[in-house]
């Protein structure tokens, strides 16, 4: 007998498995979410955030462009307040960027793209940051920024109102069956190691570039092969639309200008392993050189971390190699395929395409479930109450106004000053069992991403850890280092200028006032976070592989 | 491809900070002398480059509480990475003046220069009024300036035209050029005759080009369109200048615009070479002094004076250029008070909702000055001047004044 | 302008040579460039807290770790300031600390063992008295107090952490918080707006009464965040522990740090009414050198390069963080000398993997002479004139070793009777 049973076990917590989340819920079928790391701990929440209008994509990949267009006016609509509706320019810096312009208009009127040549002087007007090197320029009024981090959250919170349940850190070591039917999961908790079983009547695999690891645990074969992209965060939005060079998509080509920050993207390098993602500089350095051919202030402006995601590419057998491979999805009947019933794999796609995957494997799983409700995610919006996702959209300007005369008091508090996150903001997430490390508090709150990089803030989630988690001192002081250890991964990329004098302040305040080196060196709990598992998904495989 | 930014990246050293370069040590909250006065600020480190990261041109700009940065420049003074907070806050403070409308006392404030010629034209009743409860009652409840806020002195006889009577000297040196500012045109012509009076004993002609407002209080009442006019239009008249010839300023505020915000707040065209060549007074004069060309040929003044040095010259990053300079005179004796700003900070101490905050901030300072128990209490800055008069009931001047009375001319 | 002897810096070590100048009678001018980026950690004045990297057992008598330091690396900073440059350097600075009205304890023999704000205990040698009850070499109780709202000091957090590690959790601590009178929790409430109203007669008596309500028992002592007062520090702490009725003790904050503010405020305050010249707001920079000789360092002045001709220079910045080296993307360049002091291909070499791990960059800094001339790579001086003091000196990290303020105080010390005999 397993320990639970319920109706659907999904895997993977990224977008696409949220957006399956969410569909079952909504479908009235019973659903739990397992997640070896946190909620778009994986690839989602290291996409560089750009909402694609197609246009990137509608030379090559028509297909995939066209999802684009309808899946981003559908997020429009459904997913709001994850949604910046900056639209986005598409420039030529280059005599082959020239050449590629002819194909470009084609492709965006092929897929139902909207696209505007506009003088280079009128788009200066508009967008300051353009470079003297733009020559021309196309507007895209579609392109934008989708928050990832809140894609996902918004998407699991939604499935839980509806009764789905959410299991992070939680890693699927095997399967139960009956004879060719899966019949449930045996899950190992990361933190405890603690084993459970949920038992189910169907397993829907959505760990993208981890597909074919949790396949292989049923002996068969999902080829997913992982394409690393590192991107470069500065730490103010540069541009205010996101803008993309108009050439065959390329490494180093897009800023998107996300929330309070920017976010130059990306490379691609076939990996050996989705967790395998080494930033090397040469990388670095090309994407902010790139960049500074399309926006000015790129090479000025205050580069914060560099991160690296990975994409999963589904290999359709095709001879294509990393971006040349289509970035459309497939959804694998694994009974149909490989006579496993109870199985079903979706694979391959993209942040912005989330909701058709999940909409397209969930319809396969309901229909051999037997349930007709038909999918309803296109129509009803993310939150059922506008206000309540907000929390990410703080502006300076909505901050306790006061009284000019100063007699009413209204300043709040802020935990993290970089970001304006306020106490109310974070203290929720405390409570919630799925939010294990101080990383996952980030990912919900953007608590430590702005330029200090958590050297303030991480002191006072550290102090919630202990009054609101309940947690004793020293693992509290642990979440509290591995929280910093982890954003100092990513700084590393960037230490120099101002990230570098950060730098300083930062071991100022934890080494120097606070003598956090030797309380590490004391018996504290070991690492939560572990050798590079900021985002709580190290294994031993990986570490083999190193 | 290789371009100009490319290059630079690839190893970038900043010369200039930029709101980049904060890195939350929070130094400038803790000097701030309003963060320090209220608890309802949030101080500079959030209001400049904190709230910079969410400003663009196509962003609102305003965040609650701007209005209450009086302007020192202590959080740039005291900056270790050079950020120029000050600038982004009033920058911010320009733009939502811009969205939102300004106010009638910002109008009115950012017009000295046109109340002053008023003011001064009709000197007498003016100046009746400004003291008169009544009228004082009802400036507060229309325009918004405190009734309590003594306003500066209107005299009928501007500087500019006693200098038209003046007669230049025969013999002298070189030649130098006065930005004497509203202040001295329109309340204290004294001192604008000490300067000059000084200046020609070095054997220095004072010649006064034609001039504006220094654009100053329209800066600090939200108006950079029409301190960016008076500046332009003082640029192009000082470039018109013999390129060798010095400015003077005796003002630190004034002074400190036509050095650096012209060039830096308000980007003005050739306001660059122009600040290069101004001059605080003092400074100047110290430099004569090294230079070996200053008449120290003093008469005893023997008198007590404690020294308040204004948060502007801090910015001017000359150090204390007063104090050296009255060290060379004997008889005084010279003390030296650090009590940080006095408050007002120009107009800002003057409006109906800041006239007690701003006494909170000075009240270290008037302390300070009652204990101390000086003739006279020197600062290179008017509105400084006016705020211990009325903080601390002390008699006040400008350093100047000390060295005229030196050379005679008290 | 013309000057005797111009310091450059803003922390502890430009102090210190400043005073040391000023009481030879010699004219100092100091230009200040703003409060140091690290102004905080100088909380205390932490002489050395850890004779290593590596080791968790605190130094207990500063002066002999020193002594054994500089025989152990007879290039190490402390080894070229001298024994005599920090025993003398620490006379002036506790004598000038009592002159400046402030109540500071110091004694190099002894290290005072004190919690932070996550409750491990720290070893520093020059503290305010305000911070002295707190020694974890007593084993009286300790009751963390902290305020409802107030997220810069958690006392539930330190006292976790310290009752396990302290004596091996055989003392009692325990944590207590108090709601503040007219600070509401969930608004904005900072260090500096909590040390202004402890400077209220009338707010400070209600919170001690709080407290002492709260406590309960007699013969413990009280441990709150650092923010009793913001200038008048002696009269607020000790009538504010007189209102409590136990020994109390402040324990330095996240930033803005009161701590850190009151000794910078205080010194440069007394300083400069001494009668020494600050310049404020002019970063220095260009080192015109001519026959060996500086004879002219430029500051960015409002308007233009003001150049200051002296006869010798001090260079008393710390580090990167107040700009002694820019840190480029490749080259770590330092500003006066336009030196190379450190190239690396990639900027990952500058760090260690971990952040709690000594870290390359921060070693990089001036190589200076025996005279702590700074210097070329064969070791000639650049210009005989100049004196490097303070975290700008290559080849140490005082992070680890917990040494920053003592090294700024032996190098200023020593920069300043170089600059005097050059």
């Amino acid at each position: 007998m397993p320990d639970t049973t319920t109706g659907v076990v999904v895997i993977g917590g990224g977008s696409t498995g949220a957006g399956v989340l969410r569909d079952l819920s909504m479908r009235g079928i019973d659903a739990v979410l397992v997640e070896k790391g946190d909620l778009a701990s994986g690839t989602t929440g290291r996409s560089h955030g750009l909402l694609h209008s197609g246009g990137r994509y509608c030379v090559n990949d028509l297909a995939a462009a066209i999802e684009c267009v309808e899946e981003g006016r559908i997020l429009r609509r459904i997913a709001k307040t994850t949604v910046e509706d900056t639209g986005g320019y598409f420039v030529s810096v280059s005599e082959e960027d020239l050449a590629w312009e002819p194909r470009f208009v084609e492709g965006c009127a092929k897929a139902g793209i909207t696209c505007e040549r506009i003088p280079v002087e009128e788009a200066r007007r508009r967008e300051p940051a353009l470079s003297r090197h733009v020559r021309t320029v196309f507007w895209i009024p579609e392109d934008g920024h989708l928050d990832p981090f809140y894609l996902v959250v918004g998407n699991v919170e939604s499935a839980r109102r509806r009764g789905a349940q959410v299991r992070t850190y939680t890693e699927v070591t095997g399967f139960l069956k009956n004879d060719n039917r899966v019949s449930g999961v045996v899950t190992r908790d990361i933190f405890t190691g603690e084993e459970t079983t949920i038992g189910c009547q169907a397993v829907i695999n959505a760990t993208g570039a981890w597909a074919g690891f949790v396949a292989r645990l049923l002996d068969v074969e999902v080829k997913v092969v992982p394409v690393k992209g590192v991107m470069v965060v500065l730490s103010h939005r540069v541009a205010h639309a996101t803008i993309n060079r108009c050439h065959k998509p390329g490494d180093g080509d897009i800023i998107v200008p996300a929330l309070s920050v920017a976010i130059l993207g990306t490379t691609s390098a076939k990996v050996p392993h989705p967790e395998v993602l080494p930033i090397e500089w040469d990388e670095v350095h090309h994407m902010i050189e790139e960049g500074a051919l399309m926006a000015d202030g790129v090479s000025t402006a205050r580069a914060m971390r560099a991160y690296a995601g990975v994409r999963p590419l589904y290999d359709l057998g095709a001879e294509a190699e990393g971006r040349e491979m289509s970035r459309n999805f497939a959804v694998i009947d694994h009974e149909a395929r490989d006579g496993i019933a109870g199985f079903a794999s979706i694979v391959g796609g993209k942040v912005t395409t989330y909701r058709l995957m999940a909409e397209r494997v969930t319809d396969l799983v309901a229909r051999r479930l037997g349930v007709r409700t038909p999918c309803t995610t296109a129509e009803v919006a993310l939150n059922d109450r506008e206000d309540e996702m907000d929390q990410l959209r703080h502006r300076p300007a909505q901050l306790g106004v006061p009284k000019p005369h100063g007699d009413e008091l209204g300043l709040q508090a802020l935990i993290c000053e970089c970001e304006l996150v306020r106490p109310q903001d974070v203290a929720p997430w405390f409570k919630d069992p799925a939010v294990r490390t101080l990383e996952d508090i980030r990912r919900r709150t953007r608590s430590g991403m702005g330029p200090c990089q958590s050297a303030i803030c991480s002191y006072r989630l550290a102090g919630r850890l202990v009054t609101e988690r309940g947690l004793d001192g020293p693992t509290a002081t642990r979440a509290m280092a591995d929280f910093l250890e982890t954003r100092w991964r990513g700084v590393r990329h960037v230490f120099w200028g101002s990230q570098l004098r950060q730098a300083q302040v930062t071991t100022g305040v934890h080494l120097e006032l606070f003598n956090l080196d030797r309380q590490l060196m004391h018996d504290l709990p070991p690492s939560l976070a572990g050798e590079g598992r900021g985002g709580g998904f190290e294994t031993a495989e990986v570490a083999s592989q190193r | 491809m290789i371009t100009e930014e490319t290059e630079t990246f690839s190893d970038t050293v900043e010369e200039e900070a930029p709101v980049e370069a904060c890195t939350k040590c929070t130094a400038c909250n803790t000097v701030c002398p309003v963060a320090r006065s209220t608890d309802i600020f949030r101080g500079p480190k959030f209001l400049g480059p904190e709230s910079e990261r969410y400003r663009s041109h196509q962003e609102t700009a305003v965040t609650a509480g701007l209005d209450l940065c009086s302007g020192c420049k202590l959080c740039e003074v005291t900056c270790p990475s050079q950020v120029t907070i000050q600038e982004y806050i009033r920058r911010a403070q320009n733009k939502g003046a811009e969205e939102g409308g300004r106010t009638l006392r910002e109008w009115v404030l950012g017009h000295t220069r046109l109340l002053s010629t008023f003011g001064s034209m009709t000197a007498p009743l003016a100046n009746f009024g400004n003291r008169n409860p009544l009228v004082r009652m009802l400036m507060e409840k229309v325009v918004g300036i405190h009734r309590k806020r003594p306003l500066p002195r209107y005299q009928w006889l501007t500087f500019e035209r006693w200098m038209k009577r003046h007669p230049r000297p025969r013999q002298t040196r070189r030649t130098v050029a006065y930005f004497y500012g509203c202040w001295v045109n329109y309340n204290e012509r004294r001192l604008g005759e000490q300067v000059v009076a000084i200046l020609e004993r070095n054997g220095i002609d004072v010649i006064v080009p034609k001039q504006k407002c220094c654009g100053i209080p329209a800066v600090v009442n939200s108006n950079m369109d029409l301190a960016r006019k008076y500046g332009s239009e003082n640029v192009r008249r000082l470039s018109e200048l013999p390129a060798d010839m010095d400015i003077i300023a005796s003002s630190t505020s004034c002074g400190l615009m036509l050095k650096h915000d012209y060039a830096h707040l308000l980007e003005i065209n050739g306001a660059e070479k122009v600040g290069a060549r101004v001059y605080d007074i003092c400074e100047y004069l110290w430099m004569l002094h090294e230079a070996g060309e200053l008449d120290v040929d003093f008469q005893p003044v023997p008198m007590r004076l404690l020294y308040h040095a204004p948060c502007h010259l801090k910015s001017h990053g000359i150090g204390y250029p007063a104090t050296r300079l009255l060290r060379l005179i004997p008889g005084v004796h010279l003390e030296e008070v650090d009590e940080g700003c006095c408050g007002i900070s120009g107009t800002f101490g003057m409006k109906v909702e800041k006239y007690d905050l701003s006494m909170k901030i000075g009240s270290r300072l008037f302390e300070a000055v009652k204990a101390a128990g000086s003739d006279s209490v020197l600062a290179d800055c008017e509105t400084c001047r006016m705020q211990v008069e009325h903080g601390a009931g002390s008699r006040s001047a400008h350093p100047i004044d000390i060295v005229a009375r030196a050379y005679g001319h008290g | 302008m013309k000057a005797d002897i111009a310091v450059v810096g803003s922390g502890l070590a430009a102090l210190v040579a400043t005073r040391t100048l000023h009481q030879a009678g010699r004219n100092a001018v100091l230009i200040w460039p703003g409060l140091s980026s690290l102004y905080f950690t100088y909380a205390t004045i932490d002489v050395l807290g850890y004779s290593d990297l590596t080791t968790t057992r605190p130094v207990e008598q500063p002066e002999a770790g020193v002594a054994q330091l500089i025989a152990d690396h007879p290039d190490h900073p402390y080894a070229l300031a001298g024994l005599e440059g920090l025993r003398s350097g620490t006379t002036l600075l506790i004598e000038w600390l009592r002159a400046a009205g402030f109540a500071w304890q110091g004694d190099l023999g002894r290290n005072l063992l004190l919690p932070t704000a996550i409750g491990t205990p720290k070893p520093s040698c020059l503290v305010p008295d305000s911070m002295a009850a707190g020694d974890l070499r007593r084993d009286d109780p300790i009751v963390f107090c902290g305020f409802h709202g107030y997220e810069d000091f958690v006392p539930e957090l330190a006292a976790s952490n310290l009752s396990r590690s302290w004596g091996r959790g055989e003392h009692s601590v325990r944590a207590v918080r108090i709601t503040l009178p007219s600070f509401e929790p969930g608004n904005l409430f900072t260090s500096i707006d909590l040390a202004r109203s402890f400077e209220d007669t009338t707010f400070r008596r209600e919170v001690a009464s709080r407290i002492r309500r709260e406590i309960g028992v007699d013969g413990v002592r009280v441990g709150i965040p650092a923010v009793l007062g913001l200038t008048h520090d002696t009269d607020v702490y000790s009538s504010f522990a007189a209102e409590v009725g136990h020994p109390v003790f402040e324990i330095p904050t996240l930033p803005p740090s009161v701590l850190g503010l009151r000794l910078f405020d205080r010194l440069r305050k007394h300083i400069q009414e001494s009668g020494v010249e600050m310049i404020w707001a002019a970063p220095a920079h260009e080192a015109e050198v001519s026959d060996g000789q500086c004879r002219r360092i430029f500051l960015k002045s409002a308007g233009r390069e003001q150049p200051i001709e002296a006869r010798a220079y001090v260079l008393a910045l710390e580090d990167t963080v107040d700009g002694a080296l820019r840190a480029g993307v490749h080259s770590m360049v330092d500003p006066f000398f336009h030196e190379a002091l450190a190239h690396h291909e990639m900027p990952t070499e500058r760090t260690d993997e971990s952040l709690f791990k000594p870290q390359p960059y921060a070693s990089i800094g001036y190589r200076v002479t025996r005279r702590l001339q700074p210097s070329d790579d064969a070791g000639r001086p650049l210009a005989g004139n100049v004196f490097v003091a303070g975290g700008a000196i290559a080849g140490y990290d005082p992070v680890g070793t917990k040494s920053r303020g003592g090294l700024a105080i032996a190098t200023g010390y020593r920069a300043a009777q170089e600059a005097m005999a050059a």
